[in-house]
């Protein structure tokens, strides 16, 4: 896994959880692979096991991680797919009428801003 | 037993002045306790207190046993890198480990064979021709290697550069740390640690002031950017400590609700750094 700047609004397990939701959409951890194990990553991020254990424990039970014993933790089939579907929902619930709201403040057009979206805008 | 230390009512004073004044505290097993106070707090004395290097009064049990009684049998289970940690300077390396295991029951000389492998320390050299760093690293091989419960460190990454004292913890969770055990560390360097602990114990005068686990005080404290209209509110709400950033003030809440808070502005969860200010200022 690649630096994670931790802010201080969420809780750090959140935090690691929404990381390794990226990196199985991004597939840098495909399905069926394993994720780093908790002691790895609790060293590499210098946090507490529990904390990453909290993180992970989420994930098995949203059934994206799988526990198989004395393995480690691996990401399950169709757990892309799922979790693609869940941010999608989450994007056009939360994420795009608070830029569709913006654009109208801003005085722009939708249609325009998505139909020429390779034109810079002269500064 | 869960409680690999458990202290009552512990004291001590040298002479009329008293550095420990009644403390209560549990280290359970499975957690990394910090113990953060300023200097002339009383830290050290609690952790001599634990490693039977002092007398004391009051209840403290450490592993089931009592300190000031039992420390041969404590110190084959407990171990411990001081602030002023110093190997003889004319030991060779290869020496260091020999009287380890000589010493040490629960030493396990391959696993400190293996952790030296991993760092540029040659067996012969002696502790005068390592640098700073490369003594500490020594350590921590020599400690990890024993097969403790209880992890006692004071002040372990004492001028230690930045490099090193990752790489000081990063071991420490690779190799040492699990369920089974338990570390006590003070340091002044707490911005470094704070993600590491499970429990936070602040000591003041001899007093402990803040005795939580992390996900407690993540609960319990909560700091808001207030924008001016809410100055008044906010302000009627009790904040602990204000401060100000860009010129908007920030205030530290203790138990006050988030719902309550959320109205006022951004909510953040404080450092440690801020908390620790906030607790020793506090009543003065």
């Amino acid at each position: 896994m690649t630096n994670i700047t931790w802010n201080d609004q969420q809780p750090i397990y959140k935090q690691l959880k929404e990381k390794v939701v990226e990196l199985i959409i991004d597939s840098e951890v495909n399905e069926g692979e394993a994720v780093p194990s908790v002691r790895q990553v609790a060293a590499d991020y210098q946090i507490n096991p529990l904390t990453v254990s909290k993180a992970y424990q989420e994930l098995v039970d949203e059934s994206i991680l799988e526990k198989r014993r004395g393995l480690g933790m691996f990401v399950m089939e169709c757990a892309r797919e799922k979790l693609l579907e869940s941010e999608k929902k989450h994007f056009l619930n939360v994420e795009w009428p608070k830029i569709v709201q913006k654009i109208e403040r801003l005085g722009l057009s939708a249609d325009k801003l998505i139909n020429n979206k390779n034109e810079k805008v002269e500064e | 037993m869960t409680n690999l230390i458990e202290a009552r009512g512990l004291s001590k004073s040298y002479g009329s002045h008293q550095v420990l004044n009644s403390v209560d505290f549990n280290v359970e097993r499975g957690k990394i306790v910090g113990l953060v106070g300023p200097n002339g707090a009383g830290k050290t004395t609690i952790l001599k207190a634990v490693l039977g290097l002092t007398s004391y009064e009051g209840h403290l049990k450490v592993l089931g046993l009592e300190p000031d009684k039992q420390r041969h049998q404590i110190m084959q289970k407990v171990s411990f890198i001081a602030d002023v940690a110093v190997l003889p300077r004319w030991l060779k390396v290869e020496n260091a480990l020999e009287f380890v295991t000589d010493v040490h029951p629960n030493f396990n000389l391959d696993r400190a064979k293996y952790f030296l492998s991993k760092t540029n320390i040659p067996m012969n050299a002696k502790v005068k021709e390592l640098s700073k760093g490369m003594v500490a690293q020594l350590h921590l091989a020599l400690v990890m290697s024993i097969e403790a419960e209880l992890l006692v460190l004071d002040e372990p990454t004492l001028g230690l550069d930045i490099l090193y004292r990752k790489e000081f913890y990063n071991q420490l969770l690779a190799e040492f740390f699990d369920e089974g055990r338990s570390i006590l560390v003070t340091t002044h360097q707490i911005e470094e640690i704070e993600n590491l602990l499970t429990d936070l114990l602040f000591i003041r005068d001899g007093e402990i002031v803040l005795d939580a686990s992390m996900d407690e005080i993540a609960d319990k404290y909560i700091e808001v950017m207030v924008s001016k209209e809410n100055v008044e509110k906010a302000e009627a709400l009790k904040p602990v400590m204000q401060r100000e950033v860009f010129g908007r003030k920030v205030y530290l809440f203790e138990g006050v609700g988030r719902e309550e808070l959320e109205l006022l502005g951004e909510l953040h969860s404080p450092s440690v750094a801020d908390l620790f200010v906030a607790k020793m200022k506090e009543g003065k």
